[in-house]
């Protein structure tokens, strides 16, 4: 199994040479090398590909260029990577130039952030939905809302004085 | 921006709970929900049609209603823990999910597996593989309105089970195949529990092919439905069934042999039509190779070590550690934090029910995964259903559905 790395700009032309030669793509990763030794870019794009007929694999790292990361989308030539492309931007936030449909596909759309990036921590992030419009439920004159409750009461039950201060904040 | 696009937006702005989005009555055309929730989509699919009465003109099929961020979850577990994440990605098929890591892990390891953890392996995959397309079968008779089809493909898988379930104590999730072999050899007594398997299952699933096979109504809701040519199904990745009921000739326990199927003997059912039928056939075929294969298993199943032993990777036996100083500081270095894994890439692939498994592994050289990355099939297979169905009625829609046998915790993981 071999292994190449890529500049962004290589990529369109090296994807059509090696579809022409009857590689197909079997696999596309979006990678955070901010871990790892000996790289120059954080965000790499790793393809495994497959020759049938000669019964080879072989990896190619391509690296991306830009904030966001940016790197050319090639659907045009393999379509199988259409989804492949739009996870490693849902999870990297990598951007694909020129695919048909970039959007999120296994977050929800109003997700912010992308989760498979080093430094977005497991458990650090605060999981919370945005309403949508038919959980809005407005009743006037009710009890407040648990923010507004949480500020008034503390942990013992006794009375505090309101201010602008998210629970738990110090 | 196509009109489904177009319809997404609108369906996003309005908040979810609709099934019908939009009726364009200058060209009679309406665009409807099918899923997440819904009977024929084997899971926590959204399909977005578009509808000219019973036609089909667009499917787009919304996925991500089951994701809960595994790959994630993986860089946190140490490298063996790791194994008890990735069985549960696809749950049909569990034993292939964990083959596909370890084979990726032993290689960044550069360990070797004994034959006997390769041979128990290959046993709990092919059983694994039939447990799979028997549900398939249920599934998809049931959609074609078969009902007794379900009925029958879980009373075998129930039997398949229960054999899981004497050697991994588990029905599903076994956390059972480990880098470096099996977690435990075989029970005593598993030569004659296999048998009674194998004394079962061959004719069970030739009753099955006389119920369907000639079946009139299986054969009109099935031939020519859902078909993709050679070209689209390579275009699109298809692999596995799809990709063989395409005419694609390519399984990779053939044609890049991993573990010990370099040594067994077994065919591999191409078909050409490329249809549902197609689909049908060929894992009719696998199913009666799996069982070839499990008796040459069974009778080639050689003795010996079931895992690698090396004490840098297997915690040593209970017995060793009233003895060894030396046994109780690697019980206790593997209890702690685990071993570590040379600095390295690698990608190993199985050949799963559904296709091709992979698994893209990174070791930054600590003792947790850099990255995992798996390739599921169902995730990849799913692109094709929209070539399939356009220009088809909504009923082969179904049938096509079930005939990618997608599984929704695979796809999103």
């Amino acid at each position: 199994m071999e292994t190449a790395w890529l500049q962004a700009s290589e990529w369109l032309e090296r994807a059509g040479a090696l579809a022409d030669e009857g590689w197909q793509i079997r696999d596309l990763a979006g990678v955070d090398t901010s871990g790892l030794k000996g790289f120059e870019t954080r965000f790499e794009v790793v393809v495994q590909l497959l020759h049938t007929e000669r019964k080879e694999r072989t990896t190619l790292h391509v690296m991306t260029e830009g904030d966001p990361p940016t790197i050319p989308s090639v659907v045009g030539i393999w379509p199988t990577t259409n989804f492949m492309e739009r996870e490693a931007y849902d999870m990297f936030g990598i951007v694909f130039d020129g695919h048909p449909n970039l959007t999120r596909i296994l977050m929800p759309d109003e997700w912010e952030g992308h989760p498979l990036r080093k430094d977005y921590g497991v458990g650090k992030v605060q999981v919370e939905f945005k309403p949508q419009p038919f959980l809005q439920i407005e009743t006037p004159g009710q009890s407040p809302s648990p923010q507004e409750a949480l500020r008034r009461v503390d942990r013992l039950g006794q009375v505090v004085p309101a201010t602008d201060k998210e629970p738990g904040q110090a | 921006m196509s009109k489904t696009q177009a319809v997404i937006e609108a369906v996003e702005a309005k908040g979810h709970g609709a099934f019908v989005e939009s009726y364009d009555e200058l060209e009679e055309r309406m665009v409807i929900n099918m899923g997440p929730v819904h009977p024929a989509t084997h899971g926590v699919l959204r399909l977005l049609l578009e509808l000219d009465a019973e036609t089909v003109v667009d499917c787009q099929p919304i996925i991500g209603y089951l994701h809960t961020g595994m790959e994630k979850e993986c860089e946190d577990q140490n490298w063996r823990g790791a194994v008890t994440i990735v069985t549960r990605m696809d749950y049909l098929a569990p034993f292939f999910n964990e083959q596909a890591y370890s084979l990726a892990v032993e290689a960044l390891l550069g360990i070797e597996v004994p034959e006997r953890g390769k041979y128990i392996r290959m046993l709990m995959a092919e059983l694994n593989r039939l447990s799979s397309h028997v549900v398939w079968f249920g599934t998809q008779g049931l959609d074609m309105g078969a009902m007794s089809a379900m009925f029958y493909g879980f009373r075998e898988r129930e039997l398949i089970l229960d054999f899981f379930e004497m050697v991994s104590g588990l029905r599903m999730n076994h956390n059972y195949i480990i880098p470096g072999g099996v977690w435990e050899d075989l029970p005593d007594g598993w030569e004659r529990a296999i048998e009674d398997i194998l004394d079962v299952l061959p004719p069970r699933v030739r009753e099955y092919e006389e119920l369907l096979s000639l079946n009139p109504i299986f054969l009109e809701r099935t031939n020519g439905v859902g078909a993709i040519s050679r070209e689209e199904a390579l275009a699109l990745g298809a692999t596995g069934p799809i990709g063989r009921a395409a005419g694609i000739d390519w399984d990779l326990r053939r044609d890049i042999p991993y573990d010990g199927y370099s040594q067994l003997e077994f065919d591999v059912p191409v078909e050409t039509a490329g249809d549902v039928y197609a689909r049908y056939r060929v894992r009719m075929v696998e199913m009666h190779q799996s069982l070839r294969l499990i008796r040459q298993i069974v009778d080639g199943m050689p003795s010996g070590d079931f895992k690698n032993m090396d004490a840098k990777l297997t915690p040593p036996p209970r017995a060793e550690l009233n003895r060894s100083m030396e046994a109780v500081i690697h019980h206790f270095k593997l209890v702690t934090q685990g071993y570590t894994v040379p600095p390295g890439e690698t990608y190993a692939a199985v050949e799963s029910p559904r296709g091709e498994l992979g698994v893209y592994a990174i070791s930054d050289g600590g003792t947790s995964p850099y990255r995992i990355h798996v390739r599921d099939p169902s995730f990849v297979n799913l692109q094709s259903l929209p070539t399939m169905v356009k220009g088809q009625l909504v009923a082969d829609l179904i049938a096509s559905i079930a005939s990618i046998d997608p599984i929704l915790g695979g796809v999103d993981r």
